[in-house]
């Protein structure tokens, strides 16, 4: 059978492609900056498309090209979801959310999705034609031979863009780190940060947040937070540092091998999360820490 | 004048549920409800509307019969208006896009708020299938909301960048959390919010399409849970790990 993916970011269509290109032969749509690095993952056929990169404007051209392709995919961004429910209303076909499997049963789609928060996986048997999956589906695998490229160009949108400004990133990529240091609002405020330097030292850790630290109060960038709606990780080591531990958190952290929490509160989520707790004053334990791994 | 449409709904309270330890099934059943967390974004961003530019605001919440509390936490917040549509259909997202777009439609309305993301099943579809359905301009994930004119101006928050963005009225706007805080009603508010009707209708179409949940499980967790409330003991122990898992 065939499928389209959608994606405005060619590293994260290239998963969708390469955990299931041995399922379904794939055609891949990105905008036209993305075309060249999305050629290499064995899709049939790049679509560049062309024109203002607004969801209604992705939404139309997707759904005609849809009459062509048995399923969408969409890996799942701000864009990502909103095109595949524009997709999904304009044809009339059921959608399923943030899968994390996928497979053909008696020509229905059986799919896995969190639910609840991240409290439940639920499987879903459905007709959905349209589907948004979760980050880091599979590791994206190059092949030797490149996709032909064609161009489309996108009809008109209604929405019309005054400005535009990258967001600063520090460079960081957590995602690639072996050891995190994250750390959660128990940290107090942002001149605190620097209690966790030296640990970052001592185990040549990449630091990173929870949403309240990166999102709410900005004491790190974006790109360094982990969670369902910021980064996944999956380091050797990670250490959460004043982190509660709520369901969006872990989500972000599952694929974590070691899991270390420091928290002063003896009854916080994190500690059924984790493979080693400390309970108490991170202000105390880190230089302690710190100086029980350099000693 | 802006006459604002905000969707709403009600979840269980996610913090509250537990796994099963037999049969590793979360459990649902007695576990409260509440507002959706975006749900109360969305109504603050649509009440501060009505306060600076005068209107009104009506909520849809497409639910259950036990919805009616969210729908009294939307009035005490400022929500002028509430209906109540019963039959909401677990995982089926067409079906209550559909539902809401032909409620939609019976009301004038110059913006629809509603959350970008909700917080149980984290779709986000619901944005662009009203978009599609109404034939409106979709302002997506905005962390703030103007308007001037025939035109709604928002920011607009992308994974790598973000953008300010217009479209004509009458526009669909979805928002993030960092919109806004939302507020805390004050008594008074909370007890006229009590007395104040709903209107409470039936969906006027059907589900089409099949979906079904075929199991439900909690996630396991595999780990080790060693936990030290003596801090020497602790730091000594998980700084000998440390040291090795990192060298």
């Amino acid at each position: 059978m065939k499928a389209l993916v959608f994606s405005e970011s060619s590293t994260l269509a290239a998963q969708v492609i390469s955990g299931l290109k041995s399922v379904l032969d794939f055609s891949v749509a990105v905008p036209k900056d993305q075309a060249d690095s999305v050629s290499e993952y064995g899709a049939k056929e790049v679509i560049s498309l062309d024109g203002n990169p607004q969801m209604d404007a992705f939404g139309k051209k997707i759904s005609e090209l849809m009459n062509s392709y048995d399923f969408l995919f969409v890996p799942s961004t701000v864009l990502g979801r909103e095109v595949a429910g524009y997709v999904s209303a304009a044809l009339g076909q059921i959608s399923v959310p943030e899968i994390s499997k996928f497979e053909i049963v008696d020509s229905k789609c059986k799919t896995s999705s969190l639910s609840l928060g991240g409290k439940s996986i639920i499987d879903i048997i459905s007709d959905a034609k349209v589907l948004t999956v979760a980050p880091g589906f599979a590791d994206p695998v190059k092949v030797s031979e490149k996709s032909k490229i064609s161009v489309m160009t996108l009809p008109d949108s209604s929405v019309s863009v005054i400005s535009e400004e990258e967001k600063k990133g520090t460079g960081v990529n957590i995602e690639s780190a072996k050891v995190i240091v994250s750390i959660g609002r128990g940290i107090g405020k942002k001149e605190s940060i620097s209690i966790v330097d030296p640990l970052l030292k001592a185990v040549h850790g990449e630091l990173a947040g929870s949403r309240p630290v990166c999102l709410d109060y900005q004491w790190l960038s974006e790109d360094r937070q982990v969670g369902l709606s910021g980064k996944k990780v999956n380091p050797n080591v990670y250490i959460a540092v004043g982190i509660s531990g709520q369901i969006q958190h872990i989500a972000g952290m599952r694929g974590s091998k070691i899991v270390v929490a420091i928290n002063r509160d003896k009854s916080a989520p994190i500690f059924e999360e984790c493979d080693y707790g400390i309970v108490g004053d991170l202000f105390q334990v880190i230089p302690k820490l710190v100086a029980a791994i350099n000693g | 004048m802006v006459n604002v449409i905000v969707l709403i709904k009600q979840m269980p309270d996610l913090e509250q549920i537990r796994s099963d330890p037999g049969t590793g099934k979360p459990i649902k059943n007695g576990v409260p409800t509440k507002l959706e967390t975006l749900s109360e974004n969305s109504i603050e961003a649509a009440v501060t509307l009505k306060e600076k530019y005068g209107g009104k605001v009506t909520a849809i919440l497409f639910g259950n019969e036990q919805s009616s509390a969210s729908m009294k936490r939307a009035y005490a917040m400022g929500v002028d208006d509430g209906y109540i549509i019963t039959g909401y259909k677990e995982s089926n997202y067409l079906f209550t896009a559909r539902v809401l777009a032909e409620k939609i439609k019976e009301l004038p309305h110059d913006v629809i708020i509603l959350g970008n993301q909700s917080a149980d099943t984290f779709s986000g579809f619901l944005s662009g299938q009203l978009s599609a359905i109404l034939g409106e301009p979709l302002l997506g994930n905005s962390v703030s909301i103007e308007i001037e004119g025939d035109i709604v101006k928002v920011k607009r928050n992308l994974e790598n960048k973000s953008l300010v963005i217009s479209a004509k009225k009458p526009a669909i706007v979805s928002v993030s959390q960092e919109i806004n805080e939302p507020r805390l009603p004050p008594v008074m508010q909370i007890m006229a919010a009590g007395r104040k009707p709903i209107h409470t209708e039936v969906p006027k179409i059907q589900p089409s399409g099949s979906v079904q949940i075929v199991s439900e499980i909690s996630p396991k967790s595999d780990r080790k849970k060693i936990i030290f409330e003596d801090v020497d003991k602790g730091v000594s122990e998980v700084g000998k790990i440390l040291k090795e898992a990192t060298r």
